[in-house]
């Protein structure tokens, strides 16, 4: 139940209100009809671009009953300590933090099953009758001990009589539970069937008054006729439940480098490449190797694009290269020796790019026995971090997927990354104006435009396409 | 619109009547208070009275066995209930506080206030800081006087940005609490404590370096006095108080007598039992 005794037990008091407030109370009412609905409560931002902030303590436990204004806890940020109250009337189901934990913004603080306005609302008024002549004269004697107390008050001097009379209106003006009214109005307002704190107040102290109720109850009456219409009307339910998932230990990872992804202004530019030549090739390579029932992978294409990459790469330094933002007045470029290529990998966890180290001393057949052997360590989440560390350019093979023009992110401190869409068959001219069919493959390239050019990706793009068409060219150059 | 002065110079009795005024007034209003202390030390909501303070030394002045300075035989250890830092309060030192319903809220808002009387009374040095305290540049005296205009309360002609001249040297240090239907946000005012050198003896704790904790740690500044006196201060203040709030107040004395209300008794006990003062320590280890 609730902890720290703020809040007055369920059943009207005869005591003297020390500014507390009366309510009608929900729990004696048999079976209410309620909405179930557990929902997150977040922690709101309290200000002044605080992210976190530390709980000093709490005020309920799970399985107390709350409700609107309740205060839930107390956090502490800097040079604030801040009261948090809860938004609704509810049982708490879980807490997210325990005391002295970080707790941060915007995300969960508690879970609170809401108690739906609906039943409970028609059935507090029509069964209360018998409860309301007991109310009447708490609330009858309530009302006089406030007055009474005011008066003495006013005979000691000023300065506390100010404190106690504001004190009634305080409650007035409080949560929707603060309810003065006379005997008489609370006849009408279970004559006409109106809750009562749904009724504005217009007396001293926002006190409903008759006029109040009846003014209510007679708008109400004009809307009830649209508004049963469309009750009429089946209203569509929702399949399911909303649900709120934080992020996995891969997600969190990712959602942290792309947000510093969000500082490089990426421009793309996207080439077709025909691989059919490239194909061919590996047919021939493949068809080989499982002749010769060695145990080599089979070539797809990717190990072909990273060498051809690599090679590219070596022609065009400022690629492979970190950019150096640690001095903001002096940025500078790392040119790296190392072609250290990540390549994007999906795994059951999500996405992993673990790394190629120095794919200029490989070659394609061991490029392909580590692309196979960083994937099997990916599917079964073995690959440690230092797989994942200094990669100096990524190569994301959506198209094993799927995938036409992508505009792939740049991971920081890289500058370029390029993406690989699926290879398609697509009708193409020959020399003679014959149609012929090409296998052709998109190639995006992402790069950062504060240190390159559209040039420099456009010369270093042509050169990986000129290799992967002509391989006699990429023979050539290999080491 | 109200203001109160206390007349007490206990401080559990004058926090105790700040939380009555803040949990008891009404939703509406806008009410300062003033109040001085007798020397005690008081630490924020969340803070750790075995990092902050030089606990050896406050035992050591109580069973005589290192002399105390004259004024300092008891130093009272309180635990206030809005966060921040740890503060040294002596009759030198004045606190002000105002409570407002969060809609006129911000953090500046009554440290301008506070700097407005100050420059009213002659101390042009002052200005509040990004960290929402009051400050007193300590640039030279330079010539262009006129190039800062005295409404803006976040400079003034001494203030410095190069990082090798003298730190400004605070005098006043601000902390908050919010609830749903109020704001508090209360503050220090050094006018001039004679215990300013003996200060940083209280506040560094010789068992700092061995504790990790959670909680909020005290951000240290150099402190000075600023040398106005006590009745000037509480009338400047309370004039810009009443410019702010458009109202003429009458400043109502208040002291002893409220112990009687059981608010405010109930939390005066508390902030003086060992288990608040201590046991509401965050988690930390040696």
């Amino acid at each position: 139940m609730l902890l720290v005794g703020t809040k007055v037990s369920h059943f009207p008091s005869r005591g003297v209100i020390h500014g507390r407030r009366q309510h009608i109370p929900r729990a004696t009412f048999a079976t209410t009809r309620r909405l179930d609905v557990v929902k997150p409560f977040l922690l709101a931002d309290i200000g002044e671009g605080i992210t976190e902030c530390q709980i000093i303590q709490w005020f309920v436990a799970p399985g107390a009953r709350v409700e609107q204004f309740d205060k839930i806890c107390e956090v502490q940020s800097d040079k604030a300590s801040v009261e948090i109250t809860s938004r609704f009337d509810g049982i708490i189901k879980k807490l997210y933090y325990e005391k002295d934990d970080v707790a941060k913004v915007g995300k969960p603080l508690l879970d609170i099953d809401i108690q739906g306005e609906i039943g409970p609302e028609d059935e507090a008024v029509v069964a209360g009758g018998e409860e309301q002549p007991q109310e009447k004269t708490d609330k009858k004697t309530t009302i006089e001990e406030v007055q009474v107390k005011s008066e003495t008050i006013s005979k000691h001097d000023e300065g506390k009589a100010t404190i106690q009379e504001q004190d009634s209106s305080a409650v007035g003006q409080r949560g929707k539970a603060a309810t003065l009214a006379t005997p008489a109005v609370r006849r009408i307002t279970k004559e006409l069937n109106v809750e009562i704190t749904d009724v504005q107040g217009t007396g001293k102290d926002g006190r409903v008054l008759k006029e109040d109720v009846q003014k209510f109850a007679l708008a109400r009456q004009e809307q009830g006729q649209p508004s049963a219409q469309a009750a009429a009307a089946p209203i569509p339910q929702a399949i399911g439940e909303d649900k709120v998932m934080s992020l996995t230990a891969v997600q969190s990872a990712m959602f942290k480098t792309m947000t510093r992804s969000l500082s490089i202004p990426h421009f793309l530019y996207t080439d077709t490449v025909d691989f059919s030549s490239l194909n061919i090739l590996r047919k021939k390579a493949n068809a080989r190797t499982t002749a010769s029932q060695q145990p080599q992978a089979k070539l797809s294409a990717l190990p072909f694009i990273i060498k051809a990459v690599s090679i590219a790469l070596s022609e065009h330094p400022h690629l492979n290269a970190h950019l150096d933002t640690s001095d903001p007045s002096k940025p500078k470029m790392n040119h790296r020796a190392s072609h250290n290529i990540g390549i994007a990998v999906d795994s059951p966890s999500g996405l992993l790019v673990p790394v190629i180290r120095n794919v200029q001393s490989h070659s394609i057949a061991s490029i392909a026995a580590e692309i196979v052997r960083l994937s099997t360590l990916a599917q079964s989440g073995k690959l440690a971090p230092k797989d994942f560390e200094g990669a100096t350019f990524t190569v994301s093979n959506v198209g094993s997927i799927g995938g036409g023009v992508v505009s792939p992110v740049i991971v920081s401190p890289q500058v370029a990354i390029l993406g690989v869409g699926r290879a398609r068959a697509v009708p193409a001219f020959g020399e003679a104006g014959e149609v012929v069919r090409r296998e052709e493959c998109i190639f995006s390239w992402a790069a950062d435009h504060r240190v390159v050019d559209g040039a420099g990706v456009a010369r270093c793009a042509d050169r990986v396409r000129g290799l992967l068409e002509g391989l006699e060219e990429m023979l050539v150059n290999m080491r | 619109v109200q203001s109160y002065i206390s007349r007490s110079l206990d401080p559990y009795l004058n926090l105790s009547i700040e939380h009555y005024l803040l949990s008891k007034s009404s939703a509406d209003s806008t009410i300062l208070f003033i109040y001085k202390n007798k020397p005690s030390i008081v630490i924020g909501r969340n803070q750790n009275p075995w990092q902050e303070i030089n606990l050896p030394r406050l035992r050591g002045v109580k069973s005589g066995e290192i002399a105390a300075l004259s004024g300092l035989e008891t130093i009272d250890i309180v635990r206030r209930r809005s966060g921040g830092g740890t503060v040294f309060h002596d009759e030198g030192n004045i606190n002000w506080s105002v409570i407002c319903p969060p809609a006129n809220f911000s953090r500046d808002k009554h440290a301008e206030m506070v700097v407005r009387a100050l420059r009213g009374l002659g101390v042009g040095r002052a200005r509040v800081n990004e960290r929402h305290d009051i400050v007193l540049d300590q640039g030279p005296d330079s010539q262009k006087r006129e190039d800062v205009p005295n409404k803006d309360t976040h400079r003034t002609p001494f203030t410095v940005d190069d990082q090798s001249a003298p730190a400004p040297l605070k005098v006043s240090g601000s902390a908050y609490k919010l609830t749903r239907m109020r704001s508090l946000h209360h503050a220090t005012c050094l006018l001039s404590s004679p215990n300013l050198k003996v200060i940083p003896q209280y506040l560094r704790s010789p068992l700092k370096k061995h504790l990790t904790a959670r909680g909020v740690e005290s951000v240290s500044s150099p402190v000075g006095n600023i040398g106005v006196d006590l009745d000037s201060f509480v009338g400047a203040v309370e004039t810009q108080f009443e410019k702010m709030y458009g109202e003429k107040t009458q400043m109502t004395e208040c002291g002893d007598e409220l112990l009687e209300e059981p608010f405010v008794k109930k939390g005066y006990e508390e902030l003086k039992s060992l288990d608040w003062i201590y046991g509401q320590t965050p988690q930390f280890t040696i």
